[in-house]
């Protein structure tokens, strides 16, 4: 048994030991939460096994040199850790990142095992994208079963067996490269999301809010439905064929594309044309469910509903991880299957929702009279943040918004973690209600504090590590309908926003004279932060410093399928803008200083500039377009 | 280890071991010793830090940056950790550690048996680490992380005492107006990151820019947009508003953060960038004019103050644009000039500004917490070291002759007259700021002295909140003031007027040497200008002498005759504070109530349109009666319509 082979099985794991716990943490009934615990930190070490040996094998694969970047059967995802790799054998770590497990078949034509088919595939696997992101999934849970410890009193077993099955869901969305298998996860964490609202929900307006929650995300996410399969019938194979492997159909998405193009720059733009316009739908098609799902702006209305009435575990998951799918379906299905239509529509439409989003969201979380409010509105802003890097479609804005995802969902889970500390002794989170805690929970103080400053991107805390990422990618405005800098302005006026509205609520809360509501037991003196709650929070914080003074491991994890994505990002631009594609490895080496680069440098070379003759002062000439406009 | 480089880390880890220490005391017995690292860490770093000095004075070019650390990096950004020590970090530090040094001892009288005592150690520990380690950032990034590290620390001492509604404000609005400032700081990062050539190491930036020159208004914008940074942080106008509401902290930290240190930053940050601005003129006669601008208004506003520690703060912010107009010079006359004379206004500044401060802290300690003018008076006799004291740093900050504040004055004064004799464009500019800086140095004496009369002269008087014993302060706050005191009226005859020893050295810096290539700026020689000084020997012994006329008996309200009006428009701060609310938070704030309101509405929106299947179901319900002979017939009938259909369309 090779590492691999261990591997591949812990990869396994990781979605079935949930499905597990989920059918067996109910049998126990009173017992159920220690059972969960336990059965949460075993997912908890076989995830840090499973990470520690991917960031391992891609740093390897980092260091390995790539003979041609451009080529089409380069620009794919290369998962790691695939169960049932079709080239492993056992004992031997050879892989070609393709499995063999088919659930089922569109063909009856019996297909060489490994070759692409019209196989619906159980294909899952790490690579640089999913893997902090399962890492976050499977540490969450553990502050979530912690701050749900008291507070669920009735049915505890299927409470955390639904809990199971939504990290199952999430977990396995992330780890799926086979597009309807992604499309099962992500729907399958819509019904115990469900239930876990309607039934353990804190308010009277619960059932409403599951509803709400429910039929929102489902009406979008069938319109993917629509999108991912329009995908599949038009970019099949070679041998006409189709296929539901995300690299395979992202290599048979450049092969079309690029042929396409080689006829456009000859002289016919019949086909690029027509591809254009298909991407155009089928942008469309994809984005309705991850628009509601990250929420964008105004599809956004079921979030502060059932963030408010979920249990106060639920909302963790919500934010810090659900919300998080939207996001990462754009990443792993928008932007590489779509890449042009990414480009034409990405920032100027999307985009424009989202900056909208993030002034709107902002000023909405200022007005919010509950605390569970102000955190649900800054995570739409804060979302919205992160989708405008996304459509950056560059290194810097990958790299930032990938790294987000996970800070954001530490940060912002871990904030409402903190509230169930309120939650279970005053049964409220109203902003009026309350006041001077600091001088009342000084423990409950401190780690709230240290969670709002990482919220607010303080240096030296995880957000603004990403922040920056982000705000970078939206400086390097190459593309074409964005060479502005107004995404970039907004994003700044954003962080301000956020401080504003945070450090408002500090104040209300934590400042002046004491004052707090009736507790739940009006006659004990209401105690401080207990053990298990300073666990549960003192964690998330930790690590939430750690991410901040630490995140390169993390960036360059990441590094090879970013590149991977920004190579599909420029040649898209190149399309788009009608001029060849060149590439230019043009990252800096990180071991000499780096020599000063000339200022035309800029990446004029990827043809950002529509079908103008090459410029001579590109990255000035970009700037001045920006402030022209 | 010994290393100039390893000297600074020293000086950087000193602080924050303190720090950790405080914090770690609190939860032991030891509680009331939470002050003793402090002050050791602070002291020791001192030394540490004369110790650099010396050595970077041998070094005589500067020492290259330490190797780069990477922070984050990805694609073309690379945030790396990396620090450099040349003259004008090394001036800071030595400057830093020893202002908190005296500091700290005071406060550990001062904040003798309050609640929080180990929490106010902590983070003064954190503030002092912070402010070593922006002063000796060589990457903007972790120049950023720093500045607001030093802006979280102000935010937690200003709110230091929670329970109080005004504190509590004061710290989120400090916090929150620097914060403004930072957005456009950041933005003018990036900028500079894309002009530069993708750059963020302080040096290579500078250096790239100086090579391949990018547009001249981009390069203007870039400096606006840091300068935005430096009028947050250093309390210019616009957004100097946050500083004197600052002053509910406690008083040591109004002295070493709202005087000596962290208000200083943005000054620190534009004598840093002084190769990137001493190529933009554009933005250089907006530097001036902003500090010009301020400097008069926070003067204006500190006459007829009644809050001591307040007509202090306004005076801050008034000092402070001093400094900004003399940095506005640099590129039209000789970087290091302009530099220099920034920097020495801020070396002398800091130290009668903190002595000031703690004066004042002094005063407020014996007096039960009152900081009124109008309610106490003829502490001379009560508090005679701290009278002597306050009187000292008074007359620095006046500009009396041969005392520190008037030698950097002059030196202000110096650099825009020279920026007037040069072919700038803005000549006429430069001339009204060096009148508007008279003015305020004439308003500066006056103000001064006021609240020194007011405090020390007159008859006798003590509030009821002093109790029986209101007597001088304890030893361990009176020597910090007599050792400041020395510091106020020496540094600026020693260090300046005969040796030139400041000016020498800063000017020795690699990037004011930098800074001088590019430019076509005149050079200025440091000689004794006659002219200069008695204009202000004059102005300076005139607003004590109107002063004197005026208050030398008390009377806080009194105003020179016909001036009520202009009186009341000073105490009552411009209307400035009500002017901002009006016209910016309170229609921000009813946008977010709009919002709000409008969130409600667009869910509504949702639901409506969730209810049209259901309508759409309730419409077409009826069909779906169970009787097959209806279905046959509605069968029946599509076909006959569908065949119809097809026949007329053959037939056409």
């Amino acid at each position: 048994m090779s590492i691999y082979a261990v591997i591949r099985v812990l990869v396994l794991l990781l979605v079935l030991l949930p499905l597990l716990s989920a059918v067996v943490v109910p049998v126990f009934g009173r017992c159920a939460r220690r059972v969960s615990l336990i059965l949460a930190l075993v997912h908890l070490g076989i995830t840090a096994a499973v990470v520690v040996v991917a960031v391992v094998a891609i740093g390897e694969r980092n260091a390995g040199k790539v003979a041609n970047p451009t080529a089409p059967t380069e620009l794919q995802f290369r998962p790691e850790f695939v169960p049932g790799d079709s080239a492993a054998h056992i004992g031997s770590d050879a892989t070609d990142a393709r499995t063999t497990w088919t659930l089922f078949s569109l063909s009856n034509k019996q297909t060489r095992p490994g070759t692409p088919g019209p196989n619906v595939q159980f294909y899952i696997g790490i690579d640089g994208l999913n893997v902090w992101l399962v890492a976050l999934a499977s540490l969450m849970l553990i502050p979530v079963i912690l701050v749900s410890w008291e507070s669920v009193k009735e049915k505890p077993g299927a409470f955390f067996g639904w809990l199971f099955l939504l990290q199952a869901g999430i977990i396995g969305a992330f780890l799926s490269f086979d597009v309807i298998l992604f499309y099962i996860f992500f729907e399958l964490t819509l019904i115990p999301a469900f239930f876990l609202i309607g039934k353990w929900g804190m308010g009277s307006g619960r059932r409403d809010a599951a509803r709400k929650f429910f039929l929102y995300t489902l009406a979008g996410s069938l319109l993917t439905l629509v999108g991912v399969i329009g995908v599949v019938l038009t970019n099949p194979n070679a041998d006409g064929t189709i296929t539901f492997s995300i690299p395979q159909l992202m290599v048979n998405v450049q092969e079309g594309l690029q042929n396409a193009h080689q006829k456009a720059l000859a002289g016919d733009g019949a086909d690029l044309a027509a591809k254009h316009a298909t991407q155009f739908w089928l942008f469309l098609a994809l984005m309705a469910g991850f628009m509601v799902k990250v929420p964008i702006w105004p599809f956004h209305t079921w979030l502060p509903s059932a963030y408010g009435e979920a249990p106060t575990g639920v909302t963790v998951m919500l934010s810090a991880l659900m919300a998080k799918l939207g996001a990462f379906g754009i990443l792993r299905l928008v932007l590489p299957l779509v890449p042009d239509a990414s480009i034409l529509y990405g920032l100027p439409v999307i985009g424009g929702f989202a900056a909208f989003g993030i002034i709107y969201a902002a000023l909405c979380a200022y007005a919010s009279k509950d605390i569970k409010l102000v955190i649900a509105y800054s995570s739409v802003s804060h979302l919205g943040f992160l989708v405008l890097a996304l459509f950056a479609f560059n290194k810097e804005g990958l790299s930032g918004a990938v790294l987000h995802m996970v800070n954001h969902g530490l940060s912002t889970g871990a904030m409402f973690a903190s509230l169930a500390f309120l939650v279970d002794r005053y049964r409220t989170t109203e902003i009026s209600k309350f006041g001077g805690l600091m001088g009342r929970f000084p423990g409950f103080a401190l780690l709230f504090f240290v969670l709002c400053l990482a919220s607010v991107g303080l240096p030296g805390l995880n957000n603004f590590v990403s922040e920056m990422l982000m705000m970078a990618g939206l400086f390097d405005a190459r593309n074409a309908g964005a060479s502005r800098l107004w995404p970039a302005v907004v994003a700044a006026v954003g962080i301000f926003l956020s401080a504003w509205y945070t450090f408002t609520l500090l104040q209300r809360v934590f400042f002046n004279a004491s004052k707090e509501p009736e507790p739940v037991l009006p006659q004990a003196p209401v105690p401080g932060v207990n053990r298990r709650e300073f666990c549960a929070i003192g964690s998330l914080a930790t690590v939430c410093l750690l991410l901040g003074l630490f995140p390169q491991i993390l960036l360059d994890t990441m590094k090879p399928d970013v590149r991977t994505l920004s190579i599909i990002g420029d040649s898209a631009r190149a399309r788009v803008g009608g001029v060849p594609y060149v590439y230019v490895d043009d990252e800096p080496k990180p071991t000499a200083l780096p020599a000063p680069i000339p200022i035309n440098k800029g990446g004029d070379e990827k043809g950002k500039d529509k079908g103008k003759a090459p410029p001579k002062k590109g990255g000035n000439k970009k700037e001045q377009k920006a402030e022209d406009e | 280890m010994f290393e100039p480089i390893g000297l600074a880390l020293i000086v950087l880890l000193l602080p924050l071991s303190a720090c950790l220490l405080a914090a770690f005391s609190s939860l032991t017995p030891l509680k009331k010793l939470a002050h003793v690292p402090l002050i050791v860490a602070c002291g020791s770093a001192a030394v540490v830090a004369l110790l650099l000095l010396l050595k970077v004075l041998d070094s005589g070019a500067g020492v290259p940056p330490s190797k780069p650390i990477t922070w984050f990096a990805a694609g073309h950004l690379q945030a790396r950790f990396t620090i450099t020590v040349d003259a004008l970090s090394a001036i800071m530090l030595a400057m830093i550690t020893f202002v908190g040094t005296w500091i700290a001892v005071f406060a550990g009288g001062y904040m003798r048996g309050d609640k929080g005592f180990p929490r106010f150690f902590a983070v003064m520990g954190l503030f002092v680490f912070s402010m070593c380690g922006l002063v000796l950032a060589n990457n903007f990034f972790v120049l950023v992380a720093f500045w607001e590290g030093v802006g979280l620390c102000s935010y937690l001492l200003v709110g230091y005492y929670f329970e109080k509604p005004s504190a509590a404000a004061a710290a989120r609005k400090a916090f929150l107006y620097t914060r403004l400032g930072d957005t456009g700081f950041l933005l003018g990062i990036f900028l500079l990151w894309k002009l530069g050539g993708w750059h963020t190491d302080l040096n290579l930036l500078f250096d790239h820019i100086q090579r391949f020159q990018p547009d001249a208004w981009q390069l203007t914008l870039a400096c606006l947009l840091l300068f935005c940074g430096a009028v947050g942080k250093s309390a210019q106008f616009p957004l100097y508003v946050w500083l004197p509401d600052a002053m509910e902290g406690p008083t040591p930290v109004s002295a070493l953060i709202h005087a000596a240190t962290m208000v200083t930053a943005g000054v620190y940050l534009l004598a840093r960038c002084a190769p990137l601005f001493a190529m933009a003129p554009d933005a250089q006669i907006v530097v001036s004019w902003i500090g010009g601008i301020t400097a008069l208004l926070a003067a204006f506003i500190a006459l007829a103050q009644t809050d001591l520690k307040r007509i202090l703060a306004y005076s801050t912010v008034s000092q402070l644009g001093f400094m900004f107009m003399a940095l506005g010079t640099s590129g039209t006359i000789s970087p290091a000039f302009a530099v220099t004379a920034a920097m020495f206004h801020l070396f002398t500044h800091a130290f009668f500004k903190a002595l000031l401060f703690l004066a004042a802290g002094s005063v407020m300690h014996s007096m039960g917490g009152v900081i009124d003018v109008r309610q106490f008076g003829g502490l001379r006799k009560v508090m005679p070291t701290t009278h002597l004291t306050f009187l000292c740093g008074a007359l620095a900050l006046a500009g009396f002759p041969l005392l520190s504040g008037f030698w950097s004055k002059d030196l202000i004064l110096e650099s825009l007259l020279a920026a007037v004799d040069t072919e700038s464009h803005y000549t006429a500019g430069y001339f009204t700021l060096f009148l508007v800086a008279c003015v305020t140095a004439f308003l500066t004496a006056f103000y001064t002295f006021r609240a020194y009369f007011l405090t020390f002269w007159g008859p006798e008087k003590i509030p009821h909140e002093a109790g029986h014993h209101a007597h001088e302060s304890t030893r361990s706050m009176t020597i910090p003031l007599l050792i400041l005191a020395a510091g106020a009226l020496s540094v600026g005859i020693v260090l300046e007027p005969f040796t030139h020893w400041f000016s020498d050295f800063l000017g020795s810096a690699p990037s004011l040497m930098q800074a001088r290539g590019r430019t076509p700026a005149k050079d200025v020689a440091h000689h004794f200008n006659w002219i200069i000084a008695s204009v202000s020997v004059v102005l300076a012994l005139g607003g004590i002498g109107v002063a004197f006329a005026l208050y030398r008996n008390g009377g806080a309200e009194r105003a020179p005759a016909g001036m009520a009006k202009v009186f009341e428009l000073s105490r009552k701060k411009l209307y400035v504070d009500e002017i901002y609310g009006a016209a910016l938070v309170k229609p921000v704030e009813v946008l977010a109530f709009l919002a709000r309101v409008f969130d409600g509405f667009l869910d509504a929106l949702a639901r409506l349109i969730s209810t049209i299947p259901r309508f759409i179901g309730g419409w077409v319900r009826p069909i779906q009666n169970g009787l097959v002979q209806f279905y046959a017939l509605s069968m029946a009938l599509g076909v006959a319509v569908f065949l119809t259909f097809v026949v007329f369309r053959i037939t056409r």
